[in-house]
């Protein structure tokens, strides 16, 4: 008897919403990960977006009114992101979101997005992700499809290397990688003498390793998730005397990565989406990023947030209206506008980015090499 | 030739991490016979070692040996802490409720562990200045080598340890039959206390040998301690020398199935070898037939 | 157990309902639904465990592996298969029963930590089979587009009918487990969890009842995890690892693991707990960041201090409160019928050159024991003599190294513990095994329900059977009594209350006179007789030979493993080798 009681209690408790905003803002929703695994990046995006709402409302903000932020977190888990994304549609007044950076929260949060219909920029590079007919999902990061396009555009065409081993992480996101990889390496005609893939977490890549020197492959493209794997790969693949070159997707060129490797991962080259020193837009948003965050330095978890927001600005602006088709619309209206991340020309689909900066590390630092741009 | 070469590589690198799984499953080991309970955190014993070893002297910059010793201290305190946090208040109930205390126990540390240093992995410095040797083609890293000549040393001071010393008897006594120990005068609480300092000391060499190959995170634990634990089952539950055959044998099976057979499948390895003991011979290696008396 | 009447059970329908409804009456956001969505899905697969842990005392680290079978099951068939939802559900169903069959099939011989590491082991396999086999499971980037599924031509798309639907399904399996306990295979999984051998000795076919557990277990995940997929209609390995095992594990304790309801408060409190701590001030937000580190402190605070869960704290304050029974009403119990052996027939049983060694030890080494139906054969001998050990093989605990037992003609040397039980064979251990938290009536219960027991089917048949066994011994007016709270005489009466229910040809009592004092001893004595007096065949080891004196009619003598002396009472205590045997050295006998 009790447990129903008990039951109802919680019910009821849940039921009961404490809503009662005043009307004189505009609001937007951010999903992000303020607990569980990844809670650190959690906080970088809230600091990136919590910098572009100073500064839209420095700026007037929008329709004449101050834009507000209803933050969300997602427990860093699938099940958490879906809950996530549906309360805050069902506060009232939500007119866009800000979804998670994570490719399998966004899958997992894409039919609660489709049927409220309300615009939301993600970050997951899985590049399936706004082709699986839903409307309202924009991209405030290029796709894997472009980062693959890149690793092999510069490996083939810059380091002129014919013969490629793909190491890369089984989960989502390395196979993603790899199948990606695997398609932009054929359109320049070549078939890599090696795919291998491992799970997360391997303590030994001696048998990686050894497949990659068998195979004689002169460059290794990369789609690894965690950074002890990149550290203990990297320092293996020396130990063995591999000196292959090595362009890795953004992992490799991570703090953490390049900390845990030290000179093991020296002269590798990476592709980020976010490069400091890429463009001045990135100069100057990194500069404020410090200034604002002390010890923190400005990443990619940050930055998109703090693109995605003045996005979701501009587009209100433009569409004079937080109507979500006049959003929309104006949404892939954008054309151009010069991004920290680059420059966002938006298609239908809603993919706004087609690059990204190639970066290497010089003995502990990361320099700029080139940025790289597609048109399709 | 080459591949010859090739295999005692892999043979290498499997006989290193085999014996980290043997040093952690040493542990394992001691508490099973001292208290009839698998450990949980057995495998959060070695994060902690490590983490200690980052504090000591990543953080605060001691000498290495100083900061070693410093860490192995802390482990043991911890020990204590430990046994009267996690084990003694159940002491009396079934082997359930205890083993699901320390599921308890480890979620709590790794969590602690995360809430205190942050979710970045952290490198370690190796305990010797080189890198490593290169014999003909097979490189041998020297924390690797450190690895092997530490757990050979530990395994070799244990047994002494344990036949040769009175308090080693004593201890022997108390696991193989706690009501007789008692009426023999022997302090059985504490007996059971030294148990758990020496295995959390045990966990936390394992942690530190490891740290600077497998780094230093909050999950590092847990998947060794699996293994482990697989281990001594192979070896034989509650066997010491089943631990260390167990733990060797574990690893050099998983680094030969994964460079020969597949590498993403590496981890089911260990459980598809565990499932097969189970099978076939349940008592492990060195076990003697499991039977239930009347 | 306690049991609910009728007005009870409509008021609980009604408020179990009216939660169901609420989503229609109250403009609830989307939010909300999902949350009651996630925890009810859950709560689904944590009956399982209230069955396999909680009932059956048997460690489970894999649920949410067989959640993920039905998931999976649901996600493949619809999604990448085109099959219709329910058959889809159905598959997934299945395959996780059968994985459950099997990972309960492992039980045979591995019990406790072993059982821990093999259902670990099977998660992390399904895990990585999960994350691996990419061509069929689609791999980490999990499934999406799961629909849901209509019922009888009515479409369950909305939210709220598919949560109405999904907490109907909740309660009625709520209801199943609820129901299960004081059912035959109920009664022989708590015998399990409370005394794995006794249980065995007694009848139970223990092996069959933790299979079973597991499949129940496996099945109710599979359901849980099938409707959880059509309501969230995406599903990624992530959801069905370790941790969420673990999760399913803490809702178990938390709530109380040996009551639905106990385990469906856990798991709406493991679910929404996080959701209540986003509410916190800023003040407090720090908890937040340890929030698993407190769990994990948690977790050990429950087995500590909350062994029964939030149920058993609700239980244990409703017992300050109600009266418990104290005196059971005993009128109209039947006289207890017992099973009667003529006289002239052949030897119930014959122990023909029977050896036992262990390793090295020679425990029983060739003994030839004839035990005429009728009779009381006693066998006494000094310790370590091999008493216990010839018991333990008569009853099947041990398997003879050489010989046979044959009972009533029929070599039953190879056959498990429960099927003796089955042919005939009741025992008493002489450290008592009862089944302690188990009252004396289901106690008896459970030895009444041995195969081949001549008892009307059903409850009541068993419940007449148990109390008349329990009047004979004196005990019925103590039936309700939970056995761990009755004094150590009375816990023997009601432990041979258990075998006589179960009708025995041949009655093994092992050494019954331990540990009661004079008094009691006295009344033993005075039960032995009355049983004699049936005609009941009894075999009996015991230290007091004063005892063994008075009750029975013919006595071997042990020693070393081997026969020395056999024969009545008076022969076998004048024989000079017994004498010696017992003072221990030979010729000193005046």
């Amino acid at each position: 008897m009790r447990t129903f009681t008990a039951i109802a209690a919680v019910v009821i408790g849940a039921a009961v919403h404490l809503t009662a905003h005043a009307q004189d803002t505009i609001k937007i929703g951010l999903v992000n990960e303020a607990t569980g695994p990844n809670a650190e990046a959690g906080v970088y995006t809230h600091n990136g977006a919590k910098l572009a709402l100073e500064e839209i409302n420095a700026a007037g903000g929008v329709l004449g009114k101050k834009l507000e932020l209803k933050l969300e977190d997602n427990q860093s888990t699938n099940p958490g992101t879906v809950l996530a994304f549906s309360k805050l549609f069902g506060e009232k007044g939500i007119v866009a979101t800000i979804g998670p950076i994570r490719s399998t929260q966004v899958q997992a949060a894409s039919p609660t997005i489709k049927k409220a219909g309300i615009p939301t920029m993600i970050g997951g590079t899985d590049p399936s992700l706004t082709k699986v007919k839903n409307r309202w999902l924009f991209r405030g990061r290029p796709s894997d499809s472009y980062s693959s396009k890149v690793i092999a555009d510069f490996g083939v065409n810059t380091l002129k290397k014919q013969k490629w081993a793909i190491v890369h992480s089984t989960d989502a996101f390395g196979a993603g990688g790899m199948a990606a990889l695997t398609a932009a390496l054929k359109e320049h005609g070549i078939t890599p003498v090696l795919v291998q893939g491992y799970t997360n977490n391997s303590q030994d890549f001696t048998p990686v390793v050894l497949a990659i020197k068998k195979s004689g492959a002169d460059i290794i493209g990369s789609y690894m998730t965690n950074s002890p794997d990149v550290g203990i790969f990297a320092k293996q693949l020396r130990q063995l005397g591999i000196n292959a070159e090595w362009v890795g997707s953004p992992s490799v060129v991570t703090d953490t990565a390049m900390k845990l490797a030290g000179p093991a991962l020296n002269g590798v080259y990476g592709i980020a989406d976010f490069t400091p020193d890429a463009s001045d837009e990135s100069k100057g948003y990194s500069k404020k990023y410090r200034e604002t965050y002390k010890q923190l330095d400005p990443d990619v978890y940050s930055s998109w947030a703090y693109d995605a927001l003045k996005i979701l600005a501009l587009a209100i602006n433009t569409a004079k209206s937080t109507d979500p088709e006049a959003i929309r619309k104006a949404v892939v209206g954008i054309k151009g506008y010069k991004g920290v991340e680059g420059t966002y020309t938006f298609d239908d689909n809603g993919d706004g980015l087609r690059g990204y900066n190639v970066v290497k590390n010089d003995a502990g630092k990361v320099s700029f090499i080139k940025h790289i741009d597609f048109k399709e | 030739m080459q591949i010859l070469f090739d295999n005692l590589q892999v043979l290498f690198q499997g006989l290193a991490l085999g014996s980290i799984y043997a040093l952690v499953a040493l542990g394992f080991v001691l508490i099973i016979r001292a208290t009839n309970v698998v450990n949980f955190a057995q495998g959060d014993f070695a994060m902690l070692g490590a983490y200690g070893m980052v504090l000591f002297f990543t953080t605060l910059a001691w000498p290495y040996w100083l900061a070693f010793g410093a860490a192995l201290v802390a482990m043991a305190i911890f020990g204590v802490l430990f046994n009267y946090g996690v084990y003694y208040p159940l002491r009396h109930r079934s082997f359930l409720p205890v083993l699901i205390s320390t599921l308890g126990a480890s979620i709590f540390l790794q969590n602690t562990v995360l809430a205190v240093f942050g979710p970045q992995p952290k490198p370690l410095e190796k305990m010797l200045n080189t890198d490593g040797i290169n014999i003909g083609g097979i490189f041998l890293d020297s924390q690797y080598l450190m690895i092997l000549i530490v757990t050979v040393a530990l395994v070799a001071f244990t047994y002494l340890f344990f036949e040769h010393t009175l308090l080693g008897k004593k201890l022997q006594a108390t696991s193989q039959d706690k009501d007789m120990a008692r009426l023999l005068g022997i302090p059985v609480a504490l007996m059971i206390s030294i148990t758990f300092v020496y295995s959390a000391v045990l966990g936390g060499v394992a942690g530190v040998l490891v740290g600077p190959i497998l780094f230093v995170s909050i999950g590092m634990g847990s998947i060794i301690a699996l293994k482990a634990f697989a281990a001594t089952i192979i070896g034989g539950f509650g066997d010491v020398t089943g631990a260390i055959v167990g733990g060797l044998l574990l690893g050099v099976i998983e680094s030969l199935a994964a460079y020969h057979i597949s590498v993403p499948y590496k981890d089911a390895y260990a459980f598809l070898a565990l499932f097969i003991f189970l099978l076939f011979r349940p008592q492990g290696i060195f076990g003697e037939k499991v039977s239930e008396k009347a | 157990m306690q049991r609910l009447s009728l007005p009870w059970l409509i008021v609980l329908g009604v408020i179990g309902l009216g939660l169901a409804l609420l989503p229609y009456q109250f403009e609830t956001s989307t939010y909300v639904v999902q949350m009651f969505m996630q925890a009810v899905t859950y709560a689904i697969a944590v009956l399982g465990m209230v069955v396999v842990l909680g009932y059956t005392g048997q460690i489970n680290l894999a649920q949410a592996a067989f959640f993920g079978f039905g998931a999976y099951g649901v996600a493949l068939g619809t999604v990448s298969g085109d099959i219709n939802f329910w058959i889809s559900l159905g598959l997934g169903v299945g395959a996780a029963t059968i994985a459950g069959l099997a990972l309960g099939m492992t039980t045979i011989r591995l019990g406790g930590h072993y059982l821990a590491m093999i259902t670990i082991s099977f998660q992390q396999i399904f895990d990585l089979v999960l994350t691996n086999w990419i061509e069929v499971t689609h791999g980490p980037d999990g499934i999406a587009g799961i629909p849901r599924p209509s019922l009888f031509g009515y479409e369950l798309e909305d939210d709220r009918a598919y949560l109405l639907f999904c907490a109907i399904v909740l309660y009625l399996l709520m209801f199943a487990v609820w129901w299960l306990p004081n059912t035959r295979l109920g009664r022989a999984m708590r015998s399990v969890r409370e005394n794995q051998l006794a249980a065995e000795v007694v009848g139970v076919h223990t092996l069959r009842t933790k299979v079973i557990a597991f499949a129940l277990s496996a099945l109710l995940g599979a359901i849980g995890g099938g409707l959880y997929a059509g309501g969230f209609a995406y599903i990624s390995p992530d959801n069905f690892n370790f941790m969420r095992s673990v999760e399913f594990l803490t809702a178990t304790l938390l709530g109380g693991a040996q009551s639905p309801f106990g385990g469906v408060i856990g798991t709406v409190l493991i679910v929404q707990m996080p959701e209540w701590l986003k509410h916190l001030p800023e003040s407090l937000s720090f908890i937040k960041d340890v929030y698993l580190a407190v769990y994990g402190l948690g977790v050990i605070l429950i087995m500590v201090f909350l062994s029964e869960g939030i149920w058993g704290l609700i239980k244990s304050i409703r017992a300050k409160f109600v009266k418990p029974i104290a005196r059971t009403d005993t009128t109209g119990v039947k006289p207890l019928d017992l099973e009667l052996q003529g006289a002239d027939a052949p030897p119930l049983l014959q122990v023909q050159g029977l050896q036992k060694f262990f390793g090295g030890l020679k425990a029983v080494d060739g003994i030839d024991i004839d035990i005429q139906r009728g009779t009381v054969h006693a066998l006494i001998g000094p310790n370590g003599s091999g008493k216990t050990t010839s018991l333990n093989v008569v009853s099947g605990i041990y398997k003879p190294t050489g010989g046979k037992v044959v009972l009533d003609g029929e070599d039953v040397s190879q056959l498990q513990p429960h099927q003796r039980a089955g042919r005939g064979v009741g025992r008493t251990f002489q450290n008592i095994r009862l089944f302690a938290s188990l009252s004396a009536l289901e106690n008896v219960m459970v030895g009444a329900q041995r195969d081949n027991n001549d008892v009307p089917d059903g409850n009541r048949g068993l419940r007449e059977r148990a109390m008349s066994a329990l009047d004979f011994v004196g005990m019925a007016d103590r039936a309700h009594v939970i056995v761990r709270n009755l004094p150590y005489g009375h816990q023997r009466l009601v432990e041979i209350a258990r075998v006589l229910a179960g009708r025995p040809k041949l009655l093994l009592l092992d050494e019954p006179a331990a540990g009661l004092n004079q008094t009691e001893k006295g009344e033993f004595v005075e039960l032995l007789k009355r049983l004699r007096g049936h005609g009941l065949t009894i075999f009996i080891i015991d230290h007091d030979m004063g005892l063994v004196e008075k009750v029975s009619d013919r006595i071997t003598v042990l020693n070393f493993g081997r026969k020395i002396a056999e024969g009545s009472p008076s022969e076998v205590l004048r024989n000079p080798d017994v004498i010696a045997a017992y003072l221990g050295t030979a010729g000193k006998v005046n």
